[in-house]
């Protein structure tokens, strides 16, 4: 045996294995041509690109930050987040789920292309609220939201929970198809070998996040996709987030704190809950800190005259609000409420009836909801800038992990991977 | 997806035939001595894994997963072309994490220097930097094309056997798999997804058990890349039911029972068993064997993982850890004349991992050197294939 074979085996054994793969690996841009920058987050950022194959068609790009020792960029092992996005992605096919086409692996870097989606319910709100000052009008609401709903029984259905619902990742093709976005927080919770409380202490943008997660559960189920689902149907008819909150920080010892600041937000609309509409709420960790707070009355029905402008509607979004998460209206049963089943009735093309209210292709959003992703230890490299109109601070979280909104696009940013 | 194998990677893309698996297999033959030690190479592996998972103290399904990334990423890679003990380690790594039961890196490179290091791995040069194992899962990640959602037997039994308190018992096999809890999810919540079959199989305390341990036994061999995970649960369940002895009772009841009934109709209510199962049980026990055919699958085909199962432990008879390995750690010393490797040149004598481990390093360099000087002086691969011919013709 020579020294040089035994040196290999001994110091770098699997240089054969890397170099026969190195030497077939098809790199993205010989597959992609980038057209542009999207939105970046601590996550990394997102490109719009084109198919070099015949068929030429746009992509998003999403490309996972490499991570970095000083200014060397190393290996370090990929995130739990990756994992999970990239794992439930390859499972899953739905029409209102934003399809993953493949995933390269290349110098440190995952890079995720998924189909591409012209808008997203951000947009949409930010553009009636900004631009038409007008309301969303009833048959793009409902449209947009029985969609939702109906990618939602999908994920629910194989048993995966969302868990970071919100307009910034609910995206919308050119088609008027909606397509729920950023399984990043996504879980399987089919027989778990852990309580799902294990492994994120903290789920759900604050707006978003149901009751029975501010009030300190640890387990919890597929009702909290079905509470963000209320709140963002909230939003679209109101142009604002309906409770919109200030999340209390972590503290050093990463404790989870009470969330005052966002249950007010919620009893000021839907009153302070008691034992009739929530049986287990005194068995709650923050019970004792809850009836503290301030008394309130449900107004929901006040509430939804002048924005929801629809008895149904009302009701639907009253059993998406149920306190007690066995009472709240499931995904399924949703898809089957009256209000979906009476004039004007949801299309698949949102937009059908209003093209007018077609948000102008992707451009610069701000979005001040704070976010679930946590701030890096590390500062951020010096190409990944963080997203305007981002309040970090607010919320301990970074900007918007989401590839659907932010940043600058329509080539304004010099669009390079790296 | 969890509830449809169908519509899944795993039935999709990772279900392969026997021909695909000695293709797979086709580089590493051309340096071994014995093909057999090939067979005894998977069951080597899946006791690294499943020692390395133990160290790391990680559940029961996490270790079957692992496995099962690690025989995928060999039906596209030679063992004599990389190096298995990194591709565990990476195995484990990546399967902890689509568990949802992440493990740091650091503990990871510890547990698996500490294990591999062991007299009979002989593994003394494995990384201590963490970047060399993150490098190797990204290529792992890769290979497995990205499809990191496994399904296993486990989920089977749980859906088929009643949990009654012997299941309790059984189910966690292991103590970590106590933290298995459900969120308001049974294990039988929604449809099976192999089709019908209604109702749930009665084993007696320990059946289930049983079957559990047989599942995973079958990780030491390569049906997870063969067959369907819920073909291999009802093969373990039947091979729970003619080797434990409570179920034994049973079955050999129903069969005395059922060949005096078969003279007479179907309609007859089921004869009484035997007075002492009766005592056992108060209400008559369903026939095991009888709910087993009554389920949408071929038997034939249950019948023939079963035999596999059971060949794989006839192999693993021969397998023997606790053999005095002394002298033969030093993976750079030559097999012959080792007290392991003298009971391999008869077939049926028995096989240590320390032998299997002076296997591996030799495949390893003569493929190394093979590829270092190709087409030189020295002639290319050393054909053990032809060798063999040679030597039996």
């Amino acid at each position: 045996m020579s020294m040089d074979v035994s040196n290999i085996i001994q110091n770098d054994p699997m240089r054969m294995y890397r170099a026969k793969r190195d030497n077939t690996h098809q790199s993205v841009s010989s597959k992609y041509s980038i057209l542009g920058f999207i939105s970046s987050g601590t996550y990394g950022r997102v490109y719009k690109a084109q198919s070099l194959a015949e068929d030429a068609k746009i992509h998003a790009i999403k490309k996972f930050k490499p991570d970095k020792e000083g200014d060397v960029i190393t290996y370090t092992g990929i995130s739990q987040s990756a994992i999970r996005e990239i794992a439930l992605n390859r499972e899953i096919d739905h029409e209102n789920i934003v399809a993953l086409k493949e995933v390269i692996l290349e110098d440190k870097s995952i890079y995720m292309v998924f189909e591409f989606a012209e808008h997203d319910f951000l947009q949409v709100i930010q553009h009636h609220a900004t631009t038409l000052r007008t309301a969303i009008t009833l048959p793009v609401l409902k449209s947009l939201i029985y969609q939702l709903f109906n990618g939602l029984i999908y994920l629910h259905s194989c048993h995966i929970l969302h868990r970071d619902l919100k307009p910034a990742n609910i995206l919308i093709n050119a088609s008027g198809v909606v397509k729920i976005g950023d399984l990043g927080l996504a879980r399987l919770i089919y027989q778990p070998l852990q309580p799902l409380f294990a492994g994120d202490k903290v789920v759900v943008t604050i707006w978003y996040r149901a009751p029975e997660l501010l009030m300190g559960a640890k387990h919890y189920n597929k009702a909290i996709d079905c509470w963000a689902v209320g709140c963002v149907m909230a939003e679209l008819a109101s142009l604002r987030p309906i409770f919109k909150g200030e999340e209390a920080k972590l503290d050093s010892k990463k404790n989870v704190p009470f969330q005052r600041d966002q249950l007010l937000k919620i009893f000021e609309v839907l009153g302070t809950p008691d034992e009739k509409d929530w049986p287990g709420v005194k068995d709650m960790v923050e019970y004792q800190n809850m009836k503290r707070l301030d008394p309130y009355t449900n107004r929901l029905y006040d509430w939804c005259s002048t924005r929801v402008r629809s008895q149904n509607g009302y009701d639907l979004l009253r059993q998406l609000f149920a306190y007690d998460p066995d009472n709240r209206l499931s995904a399924k049963e949703a898809l089957q409420h009256k209000w979906f089943h009476e004039d004007p009735y949801p299309t698949w093309n949102a937009f059908q009836a209003a093209p007018q209210q077609i948000p102008p292709h992707r451009r610069i959003t701000q979005d001040e909801a704070p976010s679930m992703v946590p701030l890096p230890a590390a500062p951020f490299n010096s190409h990944t800038q963080s997203k305007p109109g981002s309040s970090a601070s607010m919320s301990g979280g970074g900007p918007y992990p989401s590839g659907g909104n932010g940043g600058g696009g329509n080539g304004r940013k010099k669009a390079r991977l790296g | 997806m969890a509830t449809d194998f169908w519509s899944s990677s795993h039935y999709k893309r990772w279900i392969v035939d026997r021909a695909t698996l000695r293709q797979a297999r086709a580089d590493d033959l051309l340096y071994i001595d014995d093909p057999e030690h090939l067979d005894f190479l998977a069951i080597y592996f899946a006791d690294v894994i499943g020692k390395l998972g133990k160290k790391l103290n990680i559940a029961q399904r996490a270790i079957a997963t692992a496995t099962v990334f690690f025989r995928r990423f060999y039906l596209k890679n030679s063992y004599c072309e990389t190096d298995p003990f990194m591709v565990i380690a990476a195995c484990m790594y990546v399967a902890a994490k689509a568990e949802e039961t992440p493990i740091h890196i650091k503990n990871i490179v510890q547990d698996a220097r500490h294990t591999f290091s062991q007299d009979h791995y002989g593994v003394k040069n494995f990384p201590s930097d963490n970047s060399k194992l993150a490098e190797m899962e990204f290529y792992l990640v890769d290979d497995l094309e990205c499809d990191l959602t496994v399904f296993h037997p486990y989920r089977t039994l749980l859906a088929l056997c009643k949990s009654d308190e012997g299941a309790q018992d059984a189910s966690p096999a292991d103590e970590e798999e106590a933290g298995e809890v459900g969120v308001g999810l049974t294990p039988d919540d929604g449809p099976r997804y192999w089709g019908t079959g209604d109702g749930q199989l009665e084993l007696p305390p320990n059946g289930l058990q049983t079957a559990w341990f047989i599942v995973n036994d079958t990780y030491r061999s390569e049906l997870c890349l063969l067959y369907p995970p819920h073909l291999i649960a009802i093969a373990a369940l039947y091979l729970a039911c003619i080797f434990h002895p409570a179920t034994q009772g049973i079955v050999a009841a129903r069969l005395a029972a059922g060949a005096s009934a078969s003279a007479s109709t179907n309609t007859e209510p089921p004869p009484r068993r035997s007075s002492r199962q009766a005592a056992e049980r108060k209400q008559p026990a369903q026939d095991p064997l009888e709910f087993l055919a009554a389920l949408n699958v071929s038997l034939p085909l249950i019948a023939t993982i079963a035999q596999e199962i059971i060949s794989m432990y006839t192999l693993w008879e021969r397998y023997k850890e606790d053999s005095v390995s002394a002298g033969a750690a030093d993976p750079g010393s030559p097999a012959k004349g080792t007290p392991d490797s003298r009971g391999d040149d008869e077939p049926g004598g028995v096989v240590t991992p320390a032998l299997l481990t002076v296997v591996l390093t030799k495949m390893r360099e003569a493929r190394l050197q093979d590829i270092a000087h190709p087409a030189g002086g020295r002639p290319g691969a050393v054909n053990k294939m032809l060798e063999r011919t040679q030597a039996a013709g």
